[in-house]
């Protein structure tokens, strides 16, 4: 990145993120939190990007982190009392690696279409254990439970209002995106895409694969349970439904409409795709079939430009 | 050895039997599915993602058709020939402009129609299922339970269905022209067989397999807009399992994974015993990823 | 191109003309101009070392790799990017290098690949198969067995007979001898004495540089993705400088 280039980056860098701080203050409440799940989706989608655009693999299975993100801190939330999103936080990643590491385990195994596949029946099964296990799990209601507060428990802890929720929202998907970004740009992100170039000229060289594999599978499945975990913070319940791989094919969607191998492009993605649906709901009324434009348009962006809504930055947001 | 022997004393053998019965009548119509996916992965290496929403789509049309002439059997077949049309449709617009692609493009394109058909029927049709007649409705006496014929008749259709599609392949130029691009595409272009015609047919032919179990299923559970969603992920595990492209595999493993499944429906709920077939896959994909029911590759 | 005073083409044109060829794979360009005349019935070599753009050049000709430069003409009409299989249909049939035969298919099948075009009566069928059958007996004699079961010269024969049942115009021969025992290369070099007096054009791609001086009229020598020497081959003596050259015999 040329100097020039440096200080355009970091000046929308900047812009962007002013602008999404001001957003709650200048926004009506509906619209703000319109923004805030947009951010929440965008951190799942964004993950889900470290396996599509950085490893070469499409995960179809990213429900299951997201959902495990929620179901932990559902946990958390259940079980002390008043809720502490400190341990909430800390449940849900906890839950989230976990899975992830198994999920690794077995699937990094498996090539192309075959890891998209594994990685469905993956989040499949979660989906079915949590949908049948109704006594831990609610089953088809799934558990609802209050917002934790702001702060550190014992110490000092404020409750959350829709702009300080807003706001932390944002610090920790901004966070997320800087640190995905310096992991992509080290040493180890660089292998990452060089399986992405070329798998058996990296395994050639002498990089274990497999475990930069599990390794990419395990950090992707952690940030996409931190989206997890904000959602369940902000909406108060879990449901099987967001362990369903419907979840995983929209996190998909959001990266093939934004643009892959970009971190931002998923985040656009989402926020194209959430703008298209509630737009459409607005014309045609809520029960307005949105998916179905919405998946023309999807078919015709893979067809008509693979590279997404941001492909054409994509060489300049890497450098 | 107590309880060894308490499991052997109470292992309820009757159910045995009848779940037996039931795991070939569902293995059959997974054996339909999942050759059409079979099919289509094999000779273009497409994921069909939509697989199970023309499953989905037949099933409807089965409906449509047999309210408005009250033929089961005319239903069936417009149903499979309607299908099979719209699929030859599907991979022109959505499949064909990604030749040359990833391979995993066309599972993302497949995944988008599948929303849209879901979404589709949804609409157009309402969440309430639909019923299709079974158009034979004898019973015949198996031990405590009346079993429908119409069940054995399902089984029969379809084994005949995949029976002449087997012949199909075997015989005759089209089969042979199928056949040679599912092993070389290029070498088969280059010999003068039109491949991309060869797709469009294949990929008809798989849809319209999926529409007719679609048809034959529908009596069973009725007929709604998610039906295809759980048949699409039992057929990708059947074809994974089967050997993927592999004809004969798949046919096995539908039938293999269906009666484990009914086997552990005896002590499981339904919505568990399919994590039984999901193991089955993560099995087949640890120990032999080229399939349980192909010869190991030399 | 010192030959070419004396090569000039028959009155009615070239069967094949290649003009000015680029082919790239992805980003790497394989072929920087290449081109070349192939006459009706004609038998020509085409010469190099390994990974000149020899094959290459056969499968751009065939349609199997669209060349982002250049011209193919067929019987002087612009073929240029025309899928592989219009081409078999206008002619051209291709042998290529790995064999490629339907390993799954029987050798009766294979032969049906070609043979199942529309226009081709039942009598007409009969006459090409038992034609390729007293050319390659043990074809014959194997006709129900599959494909990947026959031994490496075997394949080969199969790979010809296969390109045979198109009746094609031209064939692409890319690399016959390669592997095979000196009986089996013998045999491939009869078939294309046969060939050549049914009047199919042949172009030859060969490491065996003897076999295809004694069975071509005219050889192409390439190099680094473009034609080097052209020669007609009788005049071209096997310890010929430009072969040393080129071809590092």
């Amino acid at each position: 990145m040329t100097k020039r280039d440096k200080i355009i980056y970091w000046t929308g860098f900047g812009v962007i993120v002013a602008l999404l701080i001001v957003a709650p203050l200048v926004l009506p409440p509906y619209w703000s939190r319109f923004v805030t799940e947009i951010l929440i989706w965008g951190l799942l989608a964004m993950s889900s990007d470290v396996l599509i655009g950085y490893t070469g693999m499409v995960s179809f299975g990213h429900s299951a982190f997201f959902g495990l993100g929620m179901y932990g801190a559902a946990a958390a939330l259940l079980m002390v009392s008043p809720p502490n999103l400190i341990l909430a936080l800390a449940f849900g990643l906890i839950g989230a690696a976990a899975v992830s590491a198994f999920v690794a385990y077995f699937s990094t195994r498996l090539r192309d279409i075959y890891f998209a596949i594994t990685t469905l029946i993956f989040s499949q099964i979660f989906y079915v254990i949590i949908f049948t296990w109704t006594e831990v799990t609610g089953g088809e209601n799934g558990l609802s439970f209050r917002r934790p507060a702001f702060g550190i428990p014992g110490i000092w802890t404020t409750p959350f209002t829709a702009e300080t929720l807003h706001w932390f929202v944002l610090a920790l998907v901004v966070g997320s995106y800087l640190l995905l970004r310096r992991i992509m740009h080290s040493p180890f992100g660089m292998v990452l895409q060089s399986i992405r170039e070329n798998e058996p000229r990296t395994r050639a060289i002498g990089y274990p694969v497999e475990r930069y594999k599990i390794v990419a599978v395990m950090l992707s499945g952690l940030f996409a349970g931190l989206a997890g975990v904000l959602y369940a913070v902000q909406n108060r319940f879990a449901a099987p439904d967001f362990v369903f791989f419907l979840i995983s094919g929209e996190a998909v969607i959001f990266n093939v409409m934004g643009g892959i191998g970009t971190l931002v492009g998923p985040i656009v993605g989402a926020a194209t795709f959430l703008l298209l649906r509630e737009g459409l709901g607005r014309l045609f009324g809520e029960q307005f079939p949105y998916l179905i434009p919405l998946g023309f348009i999807f078919i015709a962006i893979i067809i008509f430009l693979p590279q997404g809504l941001l492909g054409f930055m994509r060489r300049w947001l890497n450098k | 050895m107590a309880s060894v022997l308490t499991f052997f004393t109470e292992f309820p053998f009757e159910l045995f039997v009848i779940q037996t019965l039931n795991g070939i009548v569902t293995g059959m119509i997974l054996a339909l599915i999942a050759s059409g996916l079979t099919l289509i992965f094999g000779i273009m290496d497409v994921v069909n993602f939509a697989h199970g929403e023309l499953f989905m789509l037949g099933a409807y049309m089965g409906v449509i058709v047999l309210s408005t002439t009250g033929s089961f059997w005319l239903a069936l077949i417009l149903a499979t020939l309607i299908v099979a049309l719209f699929g030859a449709a599907m991979q022109i617009v959505t499949l064909r402009p990604l030749v040359g692609r990833d391979p995993l493009t066309t599972i993302l394109a497949t995944f988008g129609v599948s929303l849209i058909l879901q979404n589709y029927a949804l609409w157009q049709f309402g969440p309430v299922a639909r019923k299709i007649n079974e158009p034979y409705t004898g019973h015949f006496n198996l031990f405590y339970l009346e079993y429908p014929w119409y069940r054995l008749v399902i089984a029969g259709l379809s084994a005949a269905l995949i029976g002449g599609f087997w012949l199909f392949l075997k015989h005759g130029k089209f089969g042979i022209w199928i056949r040679a691009t599912m092993q070389d595409r290029v070498m088969a272009q280059a010999m003068g067989i039109p491949v991309p015609l060869v797709h469009t047919a294949a990929f008809a032919i798989g849809a319209g397999m999926a529409a007719a179990s679609g048809v034959l299923f529908g009596p069973l559970v009725g007929v709604n807009h998610t039906m295809g969603l759980d048949w699409v992920l039992k057929a990708f595990i059947v074809v994974v399992v089967g050997g993927m492209g592999n004809l004969g595999g798949s046919i096995a493993a539908a039938i293999f994974i269906s009666l484990l499944e009914s086997y552990a429906a005896i002590w499981v709920s339904p919505a568990q015993a399919v994590i039984v077939s999901f193991i089955v896959l993560i099995f087949t994909l640890l120990f032999r990823p080229t399939g349980l029911f192909v010869p190991t590759p030399k | 191109m010192s030959a070419q005073g004396t090569l000039q083409e028959k009155s009615e044109g070239p069967l094949i003309a290649v003009e000015d060829l680029h082919t790239y794979y992805g980003k790497s360009h394989i072929l920087h101009g290449v081109s070349l005349t192939v006459g009706r019935g004609e038998v020509v070599g085409l010469l190099g070392r390994n990974g000149v753009g020899k094959s290459t050049t056969l499968k751009t000709i065939m349609g199997l790799i669209y060349p982002k430069q250049g011209r193919i003409m067929l019987e002087g009409k612009a073929v240029t990017s025309t899928p592989a299989h219009k081409l078999a249909k206008l002619g051209i049939a291709y042998v290529p290098e790995d064999r490629r035969i339907f390993r799954l298919l029987t050798v009766m099948e294979n032969l049906r690949t070609g043979l199942d075009r529309p226009g081709v009566t039942d009598e007409r069928k009969k006459e090409l198969l038992d034609k390729v059958f007293s050319y390659f007996p043990v074809l014959g004699e194997r006709r129900d067995q599959a494909g990947g079961t026959l031994s490496g010269g075997e394949q080969q024969m199969l790979a010809i007979a296969r390109a045979m049942m198109l009746e094609p115009k031209i064939i692409l021969l890319d690399e016959p001898t390669e592997g095979l025992m000196p009986r089996m290369v013998s045999q491939i070099r009869q078939i294309i004495d046969v060939l050549h007096s049914e009047g199919v054009a042949i172009l030859l791609v060969e490491q065996n540089v003897p076999l295809t001086l004694e069975a071509s009229q005219r050889v192409y020598i390439m190099e680094k993705g473009a034609i080097r020497h052209h020669a007609v081959s009788s005049e071209l003596k096997i310890d010929d400088p430009v072969i040393k050259q080129y071809l590092g015999v």
